[in-house]
């Protein structure tokens, strides 16, 4: 390999039209850090402002990108579909956070534009790298980030508490696994997993090692994508956390963890040596017993958030199942993304709407609520519908293509391993109804027995509410008629 | 846009009409759901009318009348090959007479909504979002088209059970809905193996087209449930008798079969009278349809393999209930177990493999869809005026309601399979149908039959028991002079809505031909598809 100075920066040169979106997210969080310093007394919202431009700026250079596909910064840097399509995915939704945070949070909010642009950039980078050097910063961008955002507004104790165990949480997870991405550097000598030169060193390494290093690589993804056991911390935080922040932790990470761990686990399944078989089973005993584990510990929550918290944690399982299903085409793990950041997203600004009425998160609180805001439960019934995967939603298209290629998996291989997948996915789809249909029950079939009064009685139409009602129109349409959504990702 | 399909979507025009109009409309709510429903009525006795029952249909595409097919949905998925799923509506003589069953007693459930005040809004759209659903289950000829109608029935009853419901309407809402999910999802699991399954032929792709499903001929050899060199097995039990189970698990719930009708009691006692009118009158008909279209249709082989354990499930079924109907101190329970009892006979029908048979259990869900209706609704008539249903509470009715005495005399001999009445038809050739099949070799015995015809014996007995506590005798009151005077005697609207029901089914009795002619030709197909495997 040449590497004279005047090469690698001909390389990097190169390479800057690829990182295009990324470079606006860069200048736009430099930009977003200045306001809230000095724009932000005089001209309210200035921050916000600048926010929105980033993310519209980053995003007119991503759809330029749309059908390129390359590699830059001497392949640590994928421009591929996937990395296209996840990245588009993160900044929509990136927007609506920052709208929501604008909405709930009006006043001391300057810092935290900033933050979101940082983070979103590690999301960015988790989502297009095969790098281990540029997966492990992308991951602890995300994670310096968002322990920032969880602790930002907090004004109580459990708040703080919740910030502090996912600092804590986080920065074991991260410490471990860097000691096994080292033992796998010294296995292998290559940082990049989909080159020849890692899988073959992984080849001729000693099981126990190998075993030892891969566990703890998955121990820091597992703790982003809070599968079990690394999702003890997931209910905590999510509840504590204020709603908005709630919502960007359970959707916008979770897009660049499961893309990067499906980069991962699609060149290491794909040899029939150790390492291989052990990543397999790996994801599928981590799938089984993690949707088992979210869907029953779910069914005892009597707070919505905590309640979604486990939720989310259920559907990491499904995700992982269509990790596990991966074949040749993305599309279908794409569309499972996308249902789970609408339907998560739309969930969150409900929960919100509510909580500023009623100020209460719990989930008895609801009760009679039905008659009291029609629309809004409606809504909040259909997304619930979708999240247990039931037509006419994109809940059951994304279930269902997800079984539909874990199944091929099991008619072409006949492993217990992806029929067991199945029926447990099968099932805890059923598990789900009962909790997710707790609110429905309580907002319509519950009477109100002692009327919880309202706290606010804002009359002027919510923004928020307004893009809940369209992505709860998004989820049913896409529903009715996947192939929009299909044609557009394929 | 076909006739078929405007009669699938015509009930959601009409909830989007009933959701835009504002509260102060009210009172229109109702007149509305009467309206399309009576539209509805009318546009599927014209289908009746227009059907050419020459044609059998089953497994035949040409066959199916009204057929619309559009292209619905084409993904792409790379190795997994092509997914192609269609919009396919079309009838057959075995769908087509439950259409108009279900036309009829949704009319029927609307009239007795009368006097819903709870959030008719709500109450109205739900029940014509439900309409939409079922007609779209029974003619769905695409297994994916049939599985979004299937589930997005559960949704509006839930919320009809658990809002306008009694008592304990939440446990009864969340038990219906689960026991129906879980059956659901795992035929989820069976319609994603068959789709690896079957090929179209024209096109080569993978399809959830249901008559391509039931051909041999379509499956790719080797796949999960191939018909011939199929290795393929779960936990050791062979691939194809699995998915059968699954299957019939899921519409046997819906049947409901002993020991999976628990559900059923609890769902009719908690349910509002008009919803226990559409869940005994069309819904219970879902499983026995599903039954024949998709497990008996797609799956012949097991279907002749299996059939000895059906028909003794069907057997159970009838006795059991019957039994239990006697025990019941609750009039509604009393019935929703009847219910039971006369569902088996639906089962024992099908499962003789005979065309007579098969042609009195379809027969038996007609009758029994708009009698069980009417008795619900007489149920509904004393409810609505004292809140009470218990049997004991209640003496001598006969005298202070002589013509709702009449119509619960005349629903209860129709019921009990009284000659001249439709239920006799419908149970006597299940009876016959069970006797032949052991000349015929079909693998029921006859002691089947016998089982059957006791409990024709015992639904006689829990009808005339129970005829006799309530109506005869000294007139004697739990509620003492209040109730007297709440017991007023059937109104007109009442007797408009009982009246054409009580008298089909004494046309229908003494001219079953009305029903046997469309569906003659579609049996004949059905027992020729599942012959061979005998």
């Amino acid at each position: 390999m040449n590497v004279s100075i005047s090469n690698i920066l001909d390389q990097i040169i190169a390479s800057i039209p690829l990182f295009k979106p990324e470079l606006s997210l860069i200048i736009g969080f430099i930009v977003c850090i200045f306001t809230a310093l000095f724009l932000e007394k005089r001209w309210k919202n200035s921050t916000f402002i600048a926010c929105m431009l980033t993310l519209g700026v980053a995003l007119y250079h991503l759809l330029a990108q749309l059908s390129t596909t390359g590699t830059g910064f001497s392949g640590m840097w994928l421009i591929d579909p996937w990395s296209i399509y996840a990245r588009l995915v993160v900044l929509a939704s990136t927007g609506i956070i920052a709208i929501f945070l604008q909405q709930r949070h009006p006043k001391n909010n300057g810092d935290i534009y900033a933050v979101l642009l940082a983070t979103t950039l590690g999301i960015h980078v988790l989502s297009a790298t095969s790098n281990w050097l540029m997966a492990f910063i992308g991951i602890e961008m995300v994670s310096i980030g968002s322990y920032v955002m969880v602790g930002y507004f907090s004004r109580n104790k459990a708040q703080s508490e919740a910030a502090m165990k996912y600092v804590l949480f986080g920065s074991v997870c991260a410490a471990v696994m860097l000691y096994g991405l080292s033992l796998v550097y010294g296995l292998t000598g290559n940082l990049d997993f989909t080159s020849a030169a890692h899988l073959k060193g992984l080849i001729d390494a000693p099981q126990a090692i190998i075993t030892l290093g891969l566990l703890f690589v998955f121990a820091g993804i597992g703790f982003k994508l809070s599968f079990v056991p690394f999702h003890v911390w997931s209910p905590d935080v999510y509840q504590g956390a204020p709603t908005a922040i709630t919502a960007f932790l359970s959707t916008i990470p979770k897009v660049g963890a499961i893309i990067l761990f499906a980069r991962l686990y699609q060149s290491w399944s794909s040899t029939a040596f150790y390492f291989s078989e052990l990543s397999s089973w790996f994801i599928i005993i981590v799938a089984l017993v993690t949707m088992l584990v979210g869907n029953l510990a779910a069914l005892r929550q009597q707070d919505v958030k905590r309640m979604m918290a486990y939720s989310s944690i259920g559907h990491t399982g499904l995700l992982l199942m269509a990790v596990f299903a991966y074949q040749d085409i993305f599309s279908y793990l794409l569309f499972y993304i996308v249902a789970y950041v609408l339907m998560n997203l739309a969930t969150f600004i409900f929960i919100d709407e509510i909580e500023q009425q009623t100020g209460s998160t719990s989930l008895s609180s609801y009760a009679g609520l039905g008659k009291k805001m029609p629309l809004l439960f409606t809504a909040f019934t259909l997304v619930a519908v979708s999240l247990i995967g039931i037509p006419p939603t994109i809940g059951f298209v994304a279930k269902l293509m997800v079984f539909t290629s874990t199944f091929s998996i099991f008619q072409s291989s006949g492993g217990t391993g992806s029929l067991l997948l199945l029926i447990v996915g099968a099932l805890t789809s059923v598990i789900s109804l009962f909790f997710y249909f707790k609110i429905p029950l309580y907002a319509f079939l519950r009477g109100n027995d002692n009327p919880i009064p309202s706290v606010v009685n804002r009359k002027q139409v919510s923004v928020m509410l307004f893009i809940a009602y369209l992505l709860t129109i998004l989820v049913i349409l896409f529903g009715i008629f996947p192939n929009w959504l299909m044609e557009m990702v394929s | 846009m076909g006739l078929l399909s405007i009669l699938i979507f015509l009930p959601l025009v009409a909830t989007l009409l009933i959701l835009a109009l504002p509260a102060s409309a009210k009172a229109a709510y109702k007149y509305i759901a009467l309206g399309f429903t009576f539209v509805q009525l009318g546009l599927s006795l014209y289908l009746y009318g227009n059907f050419n029952a020459s044609l059998g249909g089953i497994q035949q595409l040409d066959a199916y009348q009204f057929v619309e097919q559009l292209a619905w949905i084409r993904l792409d998925l790379g190795t997994i090959g092509k997914l192609e799923i269609d919009y396919l509506v079309g009838v057959d003589g075995i769908s087509l007479p439950l259409i108009v069953l279900s036309t009829l007693v949704m009319l029927m459930g609307v009239g007795a909504s009368w006097n819903i005040n709870k959030s008719p809004k709500g109450y109205f759209a739900l029940l014509m979002i439900l309409n939409t659903a079922v007609i779209g289950i029974f003619s769905a000829l695409d297994f994916f088209l049939f599985y979004v109608f299937y589930e997005v029935m559960l949704l509006p009853l839930y919320f009809l059970i658990g809002i306008w419901g009694g008592e304990r309407r939440e446990y009864a809402a969340i038990k219906f809905f689960i026991y129906t999910l879980l059956g659901s999802v795992l035929m989820l699991l069976v319609i994603v193996g068959l789709y690896f399954s079957v090929i179209n032929p024209a096109t080569g792709a993978h399809t959830f087209n249901m008559l391509h499903m039931m051909n041999p001929a379509n499956y790719v050899d080797g796949s999960f449930f191939a018909h011939i060199a199929n290795y393929h097995d779960v936990f050791g039990i062979p691939a194809r008798l699995v998915g059968f189970i699954v299957l019939f698990f899921a519409f046997a719930i819906k049947v409901p079969i002993v020991p999976l009708h628990t559900w059923l009691p609890d769902a009719h006692v908690e349910a509002p009278t008009p919803v226990s009118i559409i869940l005994a009158g069309i819904l219970l008909k879902i499983g026995g349809y599903g039954i024949i279209r998709v497990c008996y249709s797609i799956f012949p082989d097991i279907a002749a393999d299996t059939n000895w354990w059906i028909a003794l499930i069907g057997v159970l079924s009838i006795l059991y209930g019957a039994f239990n109907a006697l025990a019941q101190k609750d009039l509604k329970r009393m019935i929703a177990y009847s219910s039971v009892s006369h569902m088996g006979f639906v089962l024992l029908g099908i499962a003789s493999l005979t065309a007579e048979g098969v042609s009195g259990a379809i027969f038996q869900m007609v009758s029994h869809g708009f009698l069980s209706a009417a008795l619900f609704f007489l149920v509904g008539v004393i409810y609505d005026r004292v809140h009470d249903r218990y049997i004991y509470h209640f003496r001598g009715l006969a005298s202070l309601m002589p013509k709702y005495t009449a119509y619960v005399a005349i629903a209860f001999f129709a019921s009990l399979g009284l000659p001249g009445f439709s239920a006799f038809i419908g149970e006597a050739f299940v009876i016959i149908g069970a006797f032949n099949a052991e000349s015929m070799s079909t693998g029921v015995p006859r002691w089947m039959a016998i089982g059957g015809s006791i409990g024709i014996l015992l639904s006689a007995i829990y009808f005339l028991w129970t005829l006799q506590r309530m109506f005869f005798g000294q007139t004697r009151l739990q509620g003492g002079v209040a109730w007297q005077e709440a017991l007023t005697d059937l109104n007109t609207r009442e007797q408009v809505i009982l009246f054409p029901v009580l008298a089909l089914a004494l046309l229908l009795g003494i001219m079953p031909s009305l029903i046997f002619g469309n569906l003659n030709a579609s049996v004949l197909q059905l027992i020729d598809l599942i012959k061979p495997y005998l």
